[in-house]
């Protein structure tokens, strides 16, 4: 079985703070989960990360494998085997085309108002969060280190605007450059939790 | 000097033996220091810089700017993160109780530090202004002047510093041996107090058990 191996971006040599596209944060979003077409490339692994590209979709392919064997035709494994990029795209087709055998998952996970008719989106959310830890584990700080990092600086950042607006006026363009920056944050942060309530 | 408990900066930790923070913990102060880099400058103001400090620690102002003057060592009125990263060592040794070990271990710098006006010596009062930061008690200092100023400027130079953080290692390393020399003894004392009070508890219930015997028919 041939394997492309994913793009080898240096996510990894990100030390900027910078978020890296796509957003490894994408990978966990329940939304993204159960939309049957997913418009999120999965991140890429570096070149220095010990999991090569061959590696995790020959992981993720093996243990997808060991799920579905039983259920499905030697065809449809042979159109999965072929198809060498591990895009959630491709994947997603994949396994509408394998209809509801795969249970399995919460039904936690997925959101009433975007369930999808067939059972595509729990072999993802099977598959997903294993990957996107895995990824994250190699490249980024562990989510709620973020989290906490991002709380904290949000507060700071907000007594600060304080100071620049007594200290130096509310129309200065550092003190609108700081309150920008604030409601970045502000809106990364709702997204999150909006994400984690759904 | 004490950390907020819950800040992001109470999670990070010092290698005991270097005193330097491990690469993933760099790592993380990287992000959180650009995270607090608004204006894109990789530095920190002064108002972003009291607020952080301000926010993690429970220093007063004064003592803030005093840091803050005392790290701004191009008097930029920024600070970079070289710094930042000086400062986070600084806290997290104090919080730890490794100020002795940093300052035996990274001597130079705690020097050029504490070595304000760039005299190449420090002199009591340097070591007051920075008490909060680096813990050196009364005692040291008094010993630090009487004992080491060996050219008798009554300022201590670099050599001077350095021999004193080995005699403060020397003195620090002997007090925690005594420290675990007294914790065995006391686990040995508890020890063989616990084995007195079950013997007896042993010996009553030989007795119990062969009266309970002599009621078997």
């Amino acid at each position: 079985m041939e394997e492309k191996p994913l793009k080898a971006k240096s996510l990894g040599r990100h030390v900027s703070g910078k978020s890296s596209e796509p957003d490894i944060r994408n990978l966990w979003t329940t939304a993204t989960l159960s939309q049957p077409k997913l418009n999120v490339p999965l991140p890429s692994v570096p070149e220095d990360s010990e999991l090569k590209g061959s590696s995790i979709s020959g992981k993720t392919h093996g243990w997808y494998k060991q799920k579905a064997a039983s259920h499905y035709s030697d065809s449809s494994w042979k159109e999965m085997d072929d198809k060498d990029s591990f895009k959630p795209e491709q994947d997603v087709h994949r396994r509408s085309s394998l209809g509801n055998h795969i249970e399995e998952g919460d039904d936690d996970i997925r959101t009433k108002a975007e369930k999808p008719s067939s059972g595509s989106s729990l072999s993802i959310s099977k598959h997903t969060p294993h990957r996107a830890y895995w990824v994250e584990q190699q490249n980024r700080l562990p989510l709620p280190l973020t989290e906490l990092m991002e709380n904290e600086a949000l507060e700071i950042l907000t007594k600060a605007l304080w100071s620049y607006r007594s200290g130096i006026g509310r129309d200065h363009f550092l003190t609108k450059q700081l309150q920008r920056y604030i409601e970045r944050l502000q809106r990364r942060q709702n997204k999150r939790l909006h994400v984690s309530v759904h | 000097m004490k950390l907020k408990k819950g800040s992001f900066l109470w999670y990070l930790y010092l290698d005991k033996l270097y005193c330097l923070l491990s690469v993933r913990n760099v790592k993380a102060l990287v992000d959180y220091f650009h995270l607090l880099d608004v204006h894109r400058k990789n530095t920190l103001n002064d108002i972003l810089f009291y607020h952080f400090l301000n926010h993690v620690t429970d220093l007063k102002r004064k003592q803030i700017t005093t840091v803050f003057n005392m790290l701004d060592w191009n008097a930029e009125g920024e600070i970079g993160f070289d710094q930042f990263y000086m400062l986070v060592c600084i806290l997290l040794a104090q919080e730890n109780h490794l100020g002795e070990q940093f300052i035996f271990r990274h001597s130079r710098p705690v020097f050029e530090l504490l070595d304000v006006n760039g005299e190449l010596k420090i002199g009591p009062a340097n070591f007051h202004t920075y008490n909060f930061l680096f813990n050196i008690r009364k005692q040291q200092l008094r010993e630090l002047c009487r004992n080491f100023d060996i050219s008798g400027d009554r300022h201590i130079n670099y050599k001077e510093f350095k021999l004193f953080t080995i005699f403060s290692m020397d003195k620090y390393q002997e007090r925690q041996k005594a420290k675990r020399e007294k914790k065995e003894k006391a686990l040995i004392k508890k020890k063989v107090s616990r084995q007195v009070n079950e013997s007896p508890r042993v010996s009553h219930g030989i007795n119990g058990s062969e009266s309970l015997s002599s009621y078997n028919f």
